[in-house]
């Protein structure tokens, strides 16, 4: 390969260079620290990496509290994922089938929350459903009750709302792009020959955007487990990220910390790995 | 709103409302389907409130920034600069406040990141728009997709490089990995636009050896993708919470763990204030990207 | 400019053979086509003489040098292509001096040799502006003038017309056949199209299967067919089943004179045009199809097969009429039966 003499060889050459700069971070910046938390996790000191011992892991399994933890994490981020693809998949039909006025604008205001950190996010729910929040204090109005009682920002529903905030542009800017794709000639066939819009939907579009749903759903799914920053704020429910910052935060309790971030990531790559052997890599954009 | 009960863009433009509307026969009814009645504005009536749901929380904390006061349930005594000089630094107390170190700071640790995007993410969105190999989908899906979220990463870099410890370079080879699939997926979505195996066989048959048509020929035609990944990796980075909280030393201090001190604890106007530097910040990138081709803060480029 | 040769050329893809023992001379200064069903290999060989593909065998000379491992930007060959592929962060006068000033050729010589250029392809007027404000013919016209700036040893063109309208192919197409004849340019022009090729080549190589099935003219190709492939794949072509025997084909309703001599199984292939009327076999008319100038009938022969012929525009047959056909035995093409089996697995 040094001194290659078929095109053949010199494109492997190329393929090798232009892969090397992502693989040197990648390895730097990735791999070498996964494998270095793996250590952390199984080391006897907390605050370096010296001896060995299976504590951290021992507890993982054995404390309730951790299964507690994986359970909400896991309930949590699939709920607010269905959710946010299932409304990801109307406003994209929406945008594009029918003809709204303002639609660059509605895109732009969609996409918008992609920009943003899940501490913002946090203070959105907080405008929303804090105190002296704008859906609170709509609703105390009409039912005559404190908008104090009624404050729901810190509670699972105003999570909830964050999570649904930050997810919904992520899911709709997937779905975007499967519908750009879709045939309308197949469709129009389909109204001609007398369905209706819904069947036209159920039969033929549907069909054709479920690689970007099962797309988005796998995006969404892991954006929503990486979400910190929001429930930082909100700290309406025990989920793993938060665990991990306390974990640190009380008693720097770095091998557990470390076994469960393992846990986790080797989760989301083996559950990305295995959702995209359902969809194309086409179909995966944000 | 005229137009509300016609159908579908495309079906406008085929007539074939004009079948419906035409003769009755047996198979012709002039009754709209129930899904054209009661769907169609169900679906659209979701869409605004979830617009309105994004949009409305943005532009009340926008707003707020300018208000004198905020005790009741809308902010009033408008217009005021207070709460904007105080965030940026021009303000009588305490210099804790200021956001101006923070925001050149993260900066240029945005800045840095984005510049190593280019140098990591062109190459390798090339080698996978161009070329066809053993483990394309594997390397596409770790380019594409972050390998680990923020906070788990930070926590590995704490204990892998203890002495970088919220250092520049921790920061942007940190912003760098997290970032890169935005500018993967956007030069990606550049290069598919065109015929880049054409391009670069034409330059080399006129004799550019391959690095000099890939430089001169090929990175040229995607500068629009370039640039909007620059962007968005940029905005990202300048805000990026989850890593910068875990490996940040506080001094200096980042912009985003600016605004997490800021959302935390400081009184609601002064938050509103420093969360608006930001908007401020991510509108202007929409309006670069609105003109590079993207609509929005997305990687989907609709020109193509 | 230059011969080039290309030796028993064999490309493998994994378990695909693309190209399977291809030998072919472009001479000096000719125009020679390449036309062929897809996935023929044409477009493989045009890519091998370019540097693109590596042959899995054999060799490829320029004047006589082995180039078969020479990299494509040291082989100073023109390429153009169907999509143009025009550089579009580019002028169209810096478009054409780009080789130029890929071979260190001086600023004011390079714009010289491009305003020469486009002058000559008659488009001096759109040198500033970008290539993809302009139409499909003048961008192809730029891709031209870009590809012979090079003073390429041979230029490739694959495909260059397809996807123009008709009208302005068949200006483009005079216009590019003169100017390469003017230029005395070697060329390799690959296309599907066999009326397209005919009139720009001197002369055209048919490839079928990885394989090159005849070399030749025009005229010969479609007079001088030499197996049923190119009789079939270069116009049309009626294919009759015959026994041959002492010196005469028997064809079931007439029989033919054979000075080759053949012995057994024979296809003879003949042109619709070499059917006349007002012969001793009688034929059904099954379907006439007007073309304006001419009609062509599908005519039954007594024993059931089935034949394309012409006839003037004006005749008055209908399906049913019942007619007397010849054969013109001077025009047709006799090969043995059995070659039609490798080469019409893949029509």
């Amino acid at each position: 390969m040094a001194f290659p003499t078929t095109e053949r060889e010199r494109e492997r050459r190329r393929i090798v260079i232009m892969c090397l700069p992502f693989f040197v971070l990648a390895t730097f910046a990735g791999f070498v620290p996964l494998i270095v938390m793996a250590r952390m996790s199984l080391s006897a000191e907390n605050l370096e990496n010296a001896g060995w011992s299976f504590a951290a892991w021992e507890a993982l399994v054995t404390e309730p509290v951790y299964r507690e933890i994986a359970w909400n994490t896991l309930w949590f981020a699939t709920a607010a994922t269905v959710v946010s693809v299932a409304l990801g998949v109307v406003i994209s039909h929406v945008l594009e089938k029918y003809s709204l006025p303002f639609e660059n604008v509605l895109v732009a205001v969609v996409s918008f929350p992609i920009a943003l950190p899940g501490i913002v996010v946090a203070f959105m729910a907080i405008v929303l459903l804090g105190r002296q929040g704008l859906v609170t204090n709509a609703v105390a109005v009409f039912t005559g009750s404190s908008a104090i009682d009624l404050a729901s920002a810190t509670s699972v529903f105003g999570l909830f709302l964050g999570y649904v905030y930050s997810l919904v542009p992520r899911a709709t800017m997937v779905l975007r792009g499967t519908y750009a794709e879709v045939d309308t000639r197949a469709e129009e066939a389909a109204r001609s020959l007398g369905a209706t819009p819904f069947e036209t939907f159920y039969h033929v579009t549907l069909p054709e955007i479920r690689p970007g749903i099962v797309a988005a759903f796998i995006l969404t799914f892991r954006s929503a487990l990486a979400i910190f920053g929001t429930v930082l704020i909100l700290q309406a429910l025990a989920v793993v990220t938060l665990r991990i910052d306390y974990e640190i935060g009380v008693g720097f309790n770095t091998q557990i910390a470390g076994a469960i971030g393992l846990v986790y990531a080797l989760f989301l790559i083996a559950f990305t790995f295995v959702g995209l052997r359902f969809v194309s890599n086409k179909t995966v954009e944000i | 709103m005229t137009d509300y009960y016609t159908d579908s863009k495309a079906e406008a433009e085929t007539g074939s409302k004009e079948l419906r509307s035409g003769t009755e026969s047996k198979w012709t009814s002039a009754r709209r389907s129930a899904s054209e009645r009661i769907g169609r504005p169900t679906l659209v009536w979701i869409v605004y409130l979830v617009v309105a749901i994004l949009v409305v929380p943005i532009l009340m904390t926008f707003i707020s920034s300018f208000a004198s006061t905020a005790t009741g349930v809308l902010p009033r005594g408008f217009v005021t600069f207070e709460h904007w000089r105080h965030v940026l630094g021009f303000g009588d107390y305490g210099v804790r406040a200021n956001a101006i170190p923070g925001l050149t700071f993260s900066v240029l640790v945005a800045t840095g990141g984005m510049i190593l995007n280019v140098i990591i993410g062109i190459p390798i969105a090339y080698a996978l728009s161009r070329y066809d190999f053993a483990a394309h989908n594997w390397v596409n899906t770790l380019a594409i997709l972050p390998i680990v979220p923020g906070v788990i990463l930070g926590i590995a870099f704490l204990r892998t490089y203890p002495d970088y410890r919220g250092s520049a370079l921790v920061l942007i080879v940190g912003y760098c990995l997290l970032k890169s699939p935005y500018m993967v997926l956007t030069v990606q979505s550049s290069f598919q636009s065109i015929d880049i195996v054409k391009l670069e066989e034409s330059a080399r048959s006129l004799g550019a050896s391959w690095p000099r048509a890939f430089l001169t020929i090929i990175v040229p035609h995607a500068k629009r993708g370039i640039l909007a990944g620059c962007i968005i990796t940029w905005t990202l980075a300048a805000a990026e919470f989850n890593f910068t909280y875990m490996v940040h030393t506080g001094d200096p201090e980042p912009f985003s763990m600016f605004l997490f001190r800021n959302i935390s604890n400081a009184p609601y106007l002064q938050s509103a204030a420093a969360i608006s530097i930001y908007f401020s910040i991510v509108v202007c990138a929409i309006l670069i990207l609105q003109l590079l081709g993207n609509r929005g803060f997305t990687t989907l480029n609709d020109d193509r | 400019m230059s011969t080039v040769r290309l030796e028993s050329i064999r490309k493998v893809y994994g378990e695909e053979v693309a190209v399977d023992g291809v030998d072919l001379e472009i001479r000096d200064g000719e125009t020679l086509g390449i036309v062929g069903p897809s996935g023929c290999g044409k477009t493989t060989t045009l890519r091998t003489i370019a540097g693109f593909e590596t042959p899995t065998d054999g060799r490829v000379t320029f004047d006589g040098t082995d180039v078969t491992h020479v990299p494509p930007e040291k082989r100073n060959v023109g390429l153009v292509f169907q999509s143009y592929a025009l550089f579009e962060t580019k002028t169209v006068r810096k478009n054409v001096t780009f080789g130029l000033k890929m071979r260190d050729v001086s600023k004011t010589e390079r714009r010289k040799r491009a305003d020469e250029l486009l002058e000559l392809l008659d488009i001096a007027d759109l040198a500033d502006r970008n290539p993809a404000t302009l139409s499909g013919g003048q961008q192809q016209r730029v891709g031209l003038a870009r590809a012979l700036a090079i003073e390429p040893h041979v230029l490739l063109l694959d495909e260059p017309m397809t996807g123009l309208d008709a009208e302005l192919k068949l200006r483009l197409r005079d216009e590019i056949g003169s100017l390469l004849d003017e230029l005395d340019v070697t060329a390799l022009y690959v296309t599907h199209d066999q009326e397209e090729a005919m009139a720009m080549c001197d002369r055209i190589a048919v490839l079928n299967d990885g394989r090159v099935e005849q070399v030749g003219t025009a005229e010969s190709i479609y007079r001088q067919p030499t197996n049923e492939f190119v009789a079939t794949f270069v116009g049309t072509s009626n294919l009759l089943t015959g026994v041959a025997r002492d010196d005469r084909i028997d064809l079931g309703f007439t029989e033919l004179a054979d000075d080759m001599r053949t012995t057994g199984e024979v296809t003879v292939a003949a042109r619709p045009e070499d059917f006349s009327l007002g012969g001793p076999v009688d034929a059904t008319v099954l379907e006439t199809t007007y073309l304006g100038q001419r009609k062509d009938l599908q005519v039954e022969l007594p024993d059931g097969s089935t034949i394309t012929m012409q006839v003037d525009g004006d005749a008055d047959y209908r399906a049913g009429d019942v007619v007397g056909v010849e054969i013109d035995p001077e025009n047709v093409q006799i090969f043995p039966t059995g070659i039609r089996e490798r080469t019409t697995a893949l029509l």
